[in-house]
């Protein structure tokens, strides 16, 4: 009996103070699809997660925006009708292909009529026709969210596309683990995507109404020919012309058993979960393989790059430098540095650049731009505040960048950087949703799970001279490119600087001829507003509006 | 020995699995809520403290805002901000502060070995009163900064802009009201303890919460609110004062059109009522193309429409809503979302922030009764939609190119 005691504290404290992402169990179903299982005491629910390997990544221009879609149309919802075999779907189906000759017919009208606007045309008819399939379609689809077959069972789910992967997670009462797994292998075996109209709606809207973006233009100009540098806004064209069999076949192509990853976490046990996890998604067929993409190669000392752009939004400077994969020795080191530079309100973006030269409002770290599997980028957002100009924001990251290169690490900092790291991880695994996802994407961009514990204990033996030399190493501006992005004069969202260009047009339009050299004048009158402070921007103004000439009544 | 040993194992088994809500107060009025869970050797831990409309003087809309920015930012002799920030960060501790429709709100995660300095830390932010006029001077910029420029995107500024009751919302001349003496009679007011709530949640005990709260929060006493007491600015009659329904415009050149309306959830609506319509109405098929989403317990519709066919839109877009509201849900949908529901609670086994939630909700007055939802009449569910899509009470906006724009009615 004395020795219940000392069992059960030892037990206890081990629990309490060990993380456990090596309770991680793994099997390869028989069609070559893994399954990640981690058991928890305790929960009446659980959490599933499906990785397939992939992503934006290996689109080709042709098929450019195929996993977004998939996220949407085959992963945003788990209708009836997609999943139940039988009459009703043999109607169903005869509907979407009548759909999708219809919306071909459509564009390319559109398109015959944007070349020839006097040309006799059909559209009206098209329409017609497209809205009578439409509504015949939705008299057969369920039209209430509680039709979804997860959310009737209490359950919710959300997919995302990445660079790497698409990624479709699901959390469902521990019960229904058996309906989940018969309906993701339905999911799978069907690929009926009855609302791909709708999904691709919607995401041309998105793309069209988010419009030319900082971070897409600094990845076009820093991986250029290289998925990872795609904008999808560039390939609306193509991603209208994506016919919903296309995408169908796509599906069946890009999301095969053998580079799928299935993580389930929750209070199962592998003995009870694996048979019926290999009875529904182990036996889905695995078609014969494709084509291996072959993707090109961007050497990572392309030459130091920088784009000017006048957008909608405020001013930013954005720096970015072409770094190694997931996989790389180097690739640990440069996390690091992202963290010492970026990591918390204490570290050294945010520590000098923010608060003690107040030069910037917001600074920014981001490693692995867009994915982790091929070369990617290490990212620095940085938003000047009001008074200082890009270039002094630019040559302040650059005395950073250099700092870290040349002097030494303090112990103190680099301790705080691996403790924030240590923290993060637990929080990881602490949050299903966020252990799950975390083991998938090390799947799917450094090829093996483990690799997400792995990385945190390698973190701790890690020296601050590794961390030096690969900053020496990559960060430097044979790697880099800048973008420097001033708003475009007038569009700006602040009453004074929209006063301003109204003004600035005003005078220079007395004084100058040339249309050019007033466009000139105006914009750099608002660069040089940009540079002051609130209370000399208004008496700027006010200098300026008292040289108009009164207004006549 | 070893069935004892199982048998013992057994019985503590599902004690931690699942964490049961404990509560307590302590002397001070500090109301405190305990949920054991030895999963991670971590602790989190939620501070809310109540704000109540009123609290808030007329013409010094954002002093919540601004006493929350200013306890990020203030010092005290001994401690810089930037060495608090350097304190929590050294141990890995994540301390994010925040302004919610039900007040001020403080998330703590730490490790479990950190507990104690994590929870000292956060009662030093929260009770620290050394405002200075220079640092009121930069937050106030920087509140005034966020509330004039949210977002990069026009069509976030759309939403933002509709967000929030309009005649609370922090403007510039209210944001350059505030004084030092406003923010610490704000402060005397509101940072009581007898108006905050603390949800801890993790590898802690109810012993170990009841001395980590007591050490580290048990000296925090209500203060009498200095002489200087706030006095209503008054109101500018030239001044227009935004009302509910008033369209917010944003001119887009060349762009597509967004139409959006905003339904604040009324204040008399049950917590039940609102958790079934928040199961029902979000993805209805019925409302297409209009979008309905569900955000900060706000319902917003969103349709977006080609540029030219703003007339068309607008009918549309009413007319989706209007004929929604009225068609109402029948016994079967009440039903299926009872059914949902009732399922769905086990989810927040999966998550402990859910978990705190829930249980704050629930000392709140926001909790969500079982047997509430089965006693719920379908009656009751559409008086509930009738009254959450209530047009008088929508906040209305669009985004796109003016001449469409134009078309639309005027405000």
């Amino acid at each position: 009996m004395r020795l219940l005691i000392p069992v059960l504290i030892t037990a206890l404290g081990l629990q309490a103070q060990v993380p456990r992402a090596s309770e991680v169990q793994e099997r390869r179903l028989a069609n070559g699809a893994r399954l990640l299982l981690v058991e928890r005491r305790g929960p009446t629910a659980f959490q599933a997660t499906l990785v397939f390997q992939g992503g934006r990544a290996e689109e080709t221009p042709a098929t450019a925006g195929a996993t977004d879609l998939l996220a949407w149309a085959l992963y945003g919802t788990t209708w009836p009708e997609d999943l139940e075999p039988g009459k009703a779907q043999a109607s169903l189906e005869a509907l979407l292909k009548q759909e999708e000759g219809l919306l071909e017919a459509l564009r390319l009208e559109r398109l015959r009529l944007r070349r020839d606007p006097a040309a006799t045309t059909q559209l009206a008819s098209l329409a017609a026709s497209l809205g009578e399939v439409q509504a015949r379609l939705q008299a057969l689809c369920s039209s209430s969210p509680l039709a979804d077959a997860y959310t009737a069972r209490g359950g919710r789910q959300r997919a995302e596309a990445t660079a790497d992967a698409l990624v479709a997670q699901t959390e469902l009462p521990q019960e229904a683990f058996e309906f989940w797994c018969k309906t993701e292998a339905q999911r799978l075996r069907s690929m009926q995507l009855s609302r791909f109209a709708q999904a691709r709606a919607s995401l041309t809207t998105e793309l069209r109404i988010k419009g030319i973006q900082g971070m897409a233009l600094l990845r076009g100009a820093a991986l250029p020919g290289h998925p990872y540098g795609r904008d999808l806004a560039d390939y609306l064209p193509a991603l209208e012309a994506l016919r919903w069999s296309e995408l169908r076949a796509y599906a069946h192509r890009a999301l095969r058993p053998d580079r799928l990853t299935i993580i389930l976490i929750g209070s199962f046990n592998l003995e009870s979960a694996l048979p019926l996890v290999e009875h529904h998604l182990g036996s889905l067929p695995l078609p014969p393989d494709g084509e291996e993409a072959v993707l090109p190669e961007i050497p990572a000392d392309l030459g130091d790059r920088k784009v000017q752009a006048a957008l909608e939004g405020g001013r930013r400077f954005l720096a970015g430098w072409r770094i190694p994969p997931r996989n790389h020795p180097d690739h640990l080191a440069l996390r690091m540095a992202a963290q010492l530079l970026g990591g918390g309100q204490s570290s050294r973006l945010q520590a000098r650049l923010a608060r003690q030269k107040g030069l910037v409002q917001l600074a920014e770290v981001n490693l692995d731009v867009p994915g982790g599997r091929f070369p990617g980028l290490l990212v620095v957002d940085l938003k000047p505040a009001d008074g200082h100009s890009l270039a002094e924001v630019e040559a302040a990251l650059h005395s950073e960048i250099l700092r870290l290169q040349q002097e030494p690490i303090p112990q103190e900092e680099w301790q705080r950087a691996l403790a924030m790291l240590e923290a993060d991880h637990l929080r990881i695994l602490d949050e299903p949703s966020a252990l799950a996802r975390a083991l998938g994407m090390a799947w799917a961009e450094a090829g093996d799970w483990r690799s997400m514990e792995l990385d945190i204990q390698r973190l701790r033996l890690l020296a601050p001279e590794a961390v030096q030399a690969a900053a020496r190493a990559w960060l430097t501006p044979s790697h880099r490119t800048k973008v420097l992005l001033e708003p475009t004069p007038g569009a700006s969202q602040d009453p004074v600087e929209k006063e301003l260009t109204r003004v600035l047009k005003a005078l220079a339009a007395i004084r100058i001829q040339d249309l050019a050299q007033r466009e000139q004048l105006v914009a750099e009158g608002i660069r040089q507003l940009r540079m002051l402070n609130p209370e000399e921007r208004l008496r700027t103004l006010k200098l300026l509006a008292a040289q108009l000439p009164p207004e006549k009544p | 020995m070893r069935a004892l040993l199982l048998a013992v194992w057994v019985t503590l088994l599902p004690l931690q699995a699942q964490p049961k809500i404990q509560r307590f107060t302590l002397p001070n009025g500090l109301r405190v809520l305990h949920l054991e869970d030895h999963e991670h050797p971590l602790v989190r831990v939620r501070l809310l403290l109540r704000i109540d409309p009123g609290d808030t003087p007329s013409g010094r809309q954002g002093l919540s805002l601004l006493l929350l920015r200013m306890l990020g930012h203030a010092e005290t002799a001994d401690l810089k901000a930037e060495d608090l920030d350097r304190l929590l960060e050294e141990s890995g501790i994540q301390l994010v502060s925040s302004l919610n429709p039900e007040g001020l709100s403080w998330q703590l995660v730490a490790r479990s070995r950190d507990q104690d300095r994590a929870l000292g830390l956060l009662g030093d932010r929260l009770l620290r009163t050394l405002f200075s006029s220079s640092v009121l001077m930069t937050q106030r910029l920087a509140a005034a900064q966020l509330v004039e420029a949210p977002g990069d995107l026009p069509q976030d500024r759309l939403q933002q802009a509709l967000q929030g009751d309009p005649a609370t919302r922090p403007t510039q001349a209210s944001l350059g009201a505030i004084t030092v003496e406003d923010l610490l009679a704000f402060h005397a007011k509101v940072v009581r303890p007898d108006r905050a709530v603390v949800v801890l949640h993790g590898d802690l005990g109810l012993e170990q919460a009841k001395r980590l709260v007591l050490l580290n929060l048990g000296t925090w006493t209500a203060q009498e609110p200095p002489a200087h007491s706030v006095q209503a600015l008054p109101i500018d009659p030239d001044t227009p004062t935004p009302t509910p329904g008033s369209p917010s415009r944003m001119p887009l050149p060349g762009s597509d059109l967004r139409i959006q309306a905003l339904a604040p959830r009324p204040g008399d609506l049950s917590p039940e009522t609102a958790s079934l319509l928040a199961l029902l109405i979000p993805g209805d098929a019925r409302l297409q193309p209009v979008r309905m989403t569900l955000a900060n317990r706000q319902l917003l519709a969103t349709l977006d429409a080609e540029p030219g066919t703003a007339a068309s839109a607008w009918s549309l877009f009413q007319g989706r809503l209007a004929s929604f509201r009225d068609r109402g849900f029948t016994q079967a949908d009440l039903d299926r979302a009872r059914r949902a529901w009732l399922a769905g609670r086990s989810l927040d086994s999966l998550h402990p922030e859910a978990q705190m939630e829930s249980a704050l909700a629930e000392v709140l007055g926001l909790g969500v009764a079982e047997a509430r939802v089965k006693e719920l009449t379908l009656e009751q569910l559409n008086a509930g939609l009738r009254a959450w899509l209530d047009p008088a009470a929508f906040r209305i906006g669009a985004a796109g190119d003016p001449e469409d724009l134009k078309v639309l009615p005027k405000p």
